[in-house]
């Protein structure tokens, strides 16, 4: 492999893993858009949408180190296995507001950011206790298709990584953009109590800033199980502090933000890895983290919703 | 606390409480000396009670987490600073002690190394065929070392996070104690990474060495315990503590009334983690031992688990909250399994005999964090006791007072005034823009020493910007502001208080959760100096400052007579709006101005208690107090004006007598429109 060869490979690697974290990084965005919530549940959602894929998979009976399926049935399977995870993982979220969050609303201080950081505990020692401390093996439906640009390697998986989550931020977008509901959530991000004296019903346009986001999350953990056939329930706390990097670093409350954050982070890991070494990464992201906050807290494209407090 | 020096009927309940509790702790503290021995006596009585070493170990871990619970308190209790990474500062103690006496570093033998063997900080031993060096730090200057280092680390990682909004800090401080224990992991040479170190040196003192022996470490723990307790208690009722909670409840209100908030904040910072470095060379001390895993986000978590459930900002609550949680964890946790598993035999219960509640100590610490935050937000014992209303009857006892305030009593609560004649502020072209908006458009405004100047305009005129741009809360895009001779413009509002310029807000900012004494003492923060030394060994100057402190507040109180004395121990939040606008002028007059800005001072009140408070700003000036005022009703500036200034877009209008001003066609227009004034012209 050439020095370019190198280089393509890595930001193969880097934007797959970017998607990922730019789908987590959407809920967190759109969580804190409106409430001004950094939400630590949101962590072990994406790690639980992961278990979900996982199981949903098994369900249909494809098996870890199962040979690959094909056709229809791959499709068939892939869009099932999405559809379920994403919805249990948003109906997880959308739980979590009603039991957990939406007592404390209107609570000042950090109550409800410390209430976030004991559900996200609650759901990684589930996991842990039910499924145990080993990684768990991920079934690779996908055949081993790959194309060769130069010398670097373009895998199956990676391809459907990329166009299901243009699929689902283009969906996002579009809902954010053009639907009433987006219209709602736009405006209840700007002012609530505004919004709700113009007749847009706060709680709902929050439950579905939830849902969404914790879906996106879930299809983030599925994809993280396709990606590397392995799952585990520490998964989420490394992935949801890049994720959260991410979407300070593109300007939080930003929709088109998180994902350039996103894809900015996976690039930043995969050739951080690279150059420096995996075991620095963490450090890495952190510093660009801290760098951003400090330096430009609105991010690289600014933030959408205003400074409430 | 202050809190508890309340008034009137209220003070015996208080004292008695105050009497149990203090019966309850000595009770308390002969147990825990006596503990480890316990066991014997209760053999002695006859008695099957044993109190074994393991269960002395398991009792000197959860004070090994009482520390930590009391130094995380500091940070998230009394700063409000949430920090999720508190176990980052509790491995760098560890480290400390562990990597200068366990066997990892061993340089080569110099002759360097003979004046530290001297005082056997280092030792030579022979290692694979050559004189290498062996660090042996003593575990009792490793205390204070590492606490410094600690410390200094919580200073270098706060300056530039801690001016971040709290929620941020709260994830980058997750971030912090992410990155610790992977850096100790990756230095290997250092730290012999994942594996960790070993054989890091028991503690010795007068020659005996601890060993393995429980009960030393034990003692260690409770003195510590004890300290830090005494520590924190000290704190939270002087300067600092005070100017901690003002940070926490309202940080721009904090700057205003005197307090460094960024100083404030690496204040607590670096105690909390001063804390957590003592107790990181307590705890590998004991196990010999010390991996990156022992300091990850679990601990951080169980920790704050601690300080919510015992309490946030509440010494004894988390001193309770801690103890109970850690010894659910050692003690009543696998009894309970035991329980199960023996219930589920006899009942024949699958689930019951295989559930393992020892192992599931996180969920159960996640669930309590959730269920304390939902239904039991102030935690085991709250930080504050919660006062009763005043009855109505109590609360009726005076109607309005007129003639302004007894100026006996005043002028004793006022410091010496500037002479009369020179001009005490001068704001000279001052403009101020947001963005594209030009809130004030280089404005003069002169303001003598002893006189009263009202600053009136419709709204949105730049009124309360000139406020906040004079009082350091805003910056200025040119100009310049002299006070009392001396450029103000480019000061920290903190600054600003301390040259005797103190302000009121016009949507009140007061510390919320805090009593009305201790609103009224936060604004002497300025003029008093204990510091943490001061503070924490309860020097003569510190109590005696802290005593005068405390009869200045009742006085200032007591001017308003008897609106707000019984009400000293009263939340603020509880009180009525006009009592409210009252402990705010309390509390900018108790730093002590030269000049007293008031930005619309009598909103919401009703035409007599106006009346009321404008004789009482009359006889403040009439002290010589120069008083900037903000007000909207005109008869308020007719009666204590000299001179009024009016702004309109940002710019000012006119100036002048408060009559001529009325007179003025300008005015009136931007008051009340070109048709109103031609409708008077034509009356």
């Amino acid at each position: 492999m050439t020095a370019v060869d190198v280089y393509l490979q890595q930001a193969i690697n880097g934007v797959s893993l970017g998607a990922m974290y730019a789908l987590l990084a959407l809920g967190f965005t759109l969580v804190y858009g409106i409430l001004e919530l950094i939400n630590f549940a949101h962590f072990n959602v994406f790690m639980v949408g992961s278990f979900v894929g996982l199981g949903m998979l098994e369900l249909l009976g494809v098996m870890p180190n199962d040979p690959a399926l094909t056709g229809l049935t791959l499709v068939g399977v892939l869009l099932l296995t999405f559809a379920v995870t994403m919805v249990f993982s948003g109906a997880l979220g959308v739980l979590i507001e009603r039991v957990a969050l939406r007592p404390l609303r209107n609570i000042r201080g950090p109550a409800s950011m410390i209430t976030t950081i004991g559900v996200s505990y609650v759901l990684f020692n589930i996991v842990l206790l039910g499924f145990g401390a080993d990684a768990k093996n991920f079934p690779s439906p996908l055949p081993q298709v790959q194309f060769a640009i130069g010398g670097a390697v373009l895998r199956l998986r990676e391809i459907l990584i990329w166009v299901i989550s243009i699929g689902l931020m283009g969906g996002l977008t579009y809902f954010v953009q053009f639907t009433k509901m987006g219209k709602a959530m736009r405006a209840t991000a700007q002012d609530p109590d505004a919004a709700r004296m113009m007749g847009v019903e706060v709680d709902r346009v929050i439950i579905t800033a939830f849902f969404l986001g914790s879906a996106l999350a879930g299809a983030g953990g599925l994809m993280f199980g396709l990606y590397y056939n392995i799952t585990s329930y520490v998964i989420g706390f490394q992935a949801g502090l890049r994720a959260f990097t991410a979407a300070v670093l593109g300007g939080i409350g930003n929709v088109p933000g998180a994902m350039l954050g996103g894809i900015i982070i996976g690039l930043v890991e995969a050739f951080g890895s690279y150059w420096i070494s995996a075991a620095w990464a963490d450090v890495i992201i952190f510093s660009i983290l801290v760098l951003v906050l400090v330096f430009k807290p609105a991010g690289l494209l600014g933030r959408i919703a205003p400074n409430k407090s | 606390m202050t809190a508890a020096m309340s008034l009137g009927a209220h003070e015996s309940a208080t004292q008695k409480a105050a009497r149990q509790a203090k019966a309850f702790i000595s009770i308390m503290t002969v147990v825990m000396v006596a503990f480890p021995f316990l066991g014997m006596a209760f053999q002695g009585l006859g008695l099957d009670w044993d109190i074994g070493d393991d269960d002395v170990d398991s009792v000197s871990n959860a004070l090994a987490y009482i520390t930590l619970a009391l130094g995380l308190n500091i940070v998230v209790g009394f700063a409000g600073l949430l920090d999720l990474g508190y176990a980052a500062f509790f491995a760098i103690g560890a480290y400390t002690y562990g990597i200068f006496t366990a066997y990892q570093i061993m340089p080569e033998w110099s002759a360097f190394w003979d004046p530290l063997a001297a005082i056997s900080l280092v030792e030579k031993i022979h290692r694979d065929g050559a004189d290498v060096v062996h660090f042996t730090l003593s575990f009792w200057i490793a205390l204070p070392l590492a606490a410094g280092i600690s410390a200094v680390c919580g200073v270098l990682f706060g300056f530039p996070t801690l001016r971040l909004r709290g929620d941020y800090l709260a994830i980058v401080t997750l971030g912090f104690g992410e990155i610790v224990p992977i850096v100790f992991r990756n230095v290997k040479s250092v730290t012999n990474g994942a594996a960790g170190l070993n054989g890091v040196q028991a503690p010795s003192l007068f020659g005996h060495s601890f060993q393995v022996n429980p009960k030393p470490y034990y003692y260690v723990g409770l003195v510590l315990v004890f300290l830090l307790v005494l520590f924190s208690v000290r704190l939270r009722d002087s300067r600092i503590g005070r100017s901690w909670m003002a940070v926490r409840e309202d940080e721009t209100a904090a700057g205003a009334m005197g307090v460094d908030h960024v100083k404030a904040k690496l204040l607590a910072f670096a105690i909390g983690a001063a804390f957590a470095g003592m107790t990181g060379v307590f705890y590998v001390a004991k196990l010999q031992t010390a991996t990156p895993d022992m300091f990850g986000f679990p601990v951080s978590v169980m920790i704050l688990v601690m300080v919510v459930f015992g309490g946030m900002g509440s010494v004894w609550g988390v001193v309770a909250g801690a103890a109970v949680l850690s010894l659910l964890q050692t003690w009543f946790l696998p009894s309970l399994t035991n329980w199960s598993h023996g219930i589920g035999e006899a009942v024949g219960n699958r689930w019951m005999q295989k559930v393992d509640f020892a192992g599931s100590t996180e969920l159960i610490f996640g669930i309590i964090l959730v269920m304390t935050m939902l239904y039991r937000r102030d935690g085991l014992i709250p930080a504050a006791r919660k006062q009763a209303a005043l009855s109505f009857d109590a609360q009726n006892v005076q109607g309005v007072v007129r003639g302004g305030f007894n100026k006996a009593a005043a002028a004793k609560l006022l410091r010496d005034m500037p002479k009369k004649g020179g001009n005490l502020l001068e704001v000279r072209g001052v403009t101020v823009k947001f963005g594209g908006l030009v809130a004030l458009n280089a404005v003069d405004i002169t303001v003598p020493a002893g006189g009263v100047v009202a600053v009136i305009g419709p709204n949105g005129s730049g009124k309360s910007t000139l406020f906040n741009v004079i009082t350091g809360l805003v910056q200025a895009d040119g100009g310049s502001i002299k006070f009392d001779g001396a450029e103000v413009l480019g000061l920290k509002p903190h600054e600003i208080l301390e040259r005797g310029i103190a302000r009121t807000f016009q949507n009140i900012r007061l510390f919320s959760n805090l009593p009305v004494l201790t609103n009224v003492l936060i604004g002497q923060h300025a003029r008093l100096h204990t510091g943490v030394a001061g503070a924490v060994l309860n020097l003569p100057s510190a109590s005696s400052e802290e005593r005068t402190a405390l009869q200045r507040a009742k006085d200032i109180a007591a001017l308003f007579g008897n609106r707000l004395t019984p009400r000293l121990g009263q939340v603020v939040s509880n009180l009525s709006y006009a009592n409210r606008r009252r402990v705010e002028i309390a509390r900018a007059l108790a730093s002590q101005p030269k000049i007293l800005l008031l930005d619309e001072p009598t909103a919401g009140m009703n035409p007599a208690e106006t009346l009321e408070l404008a004789e009482q700003i009359k006889s403040l000036n009439e002290l010589g107090l120069t008083i900037l005022i903000i007000e909207h009703k005109l008869d308020v500036v007719t009666q204590l004006a000299d001179t009024v200034v009016v702004l309109d877009h940002g710019e000012k209008l006119t100036e002048g007598k408060p009559a001529e001003v009325r007179r003025n066609e300008e005015v009136l227009r931007a008051y009340l429109g070109r048709a109103a004034t031609e409708a008077a012209h034509a009356a």
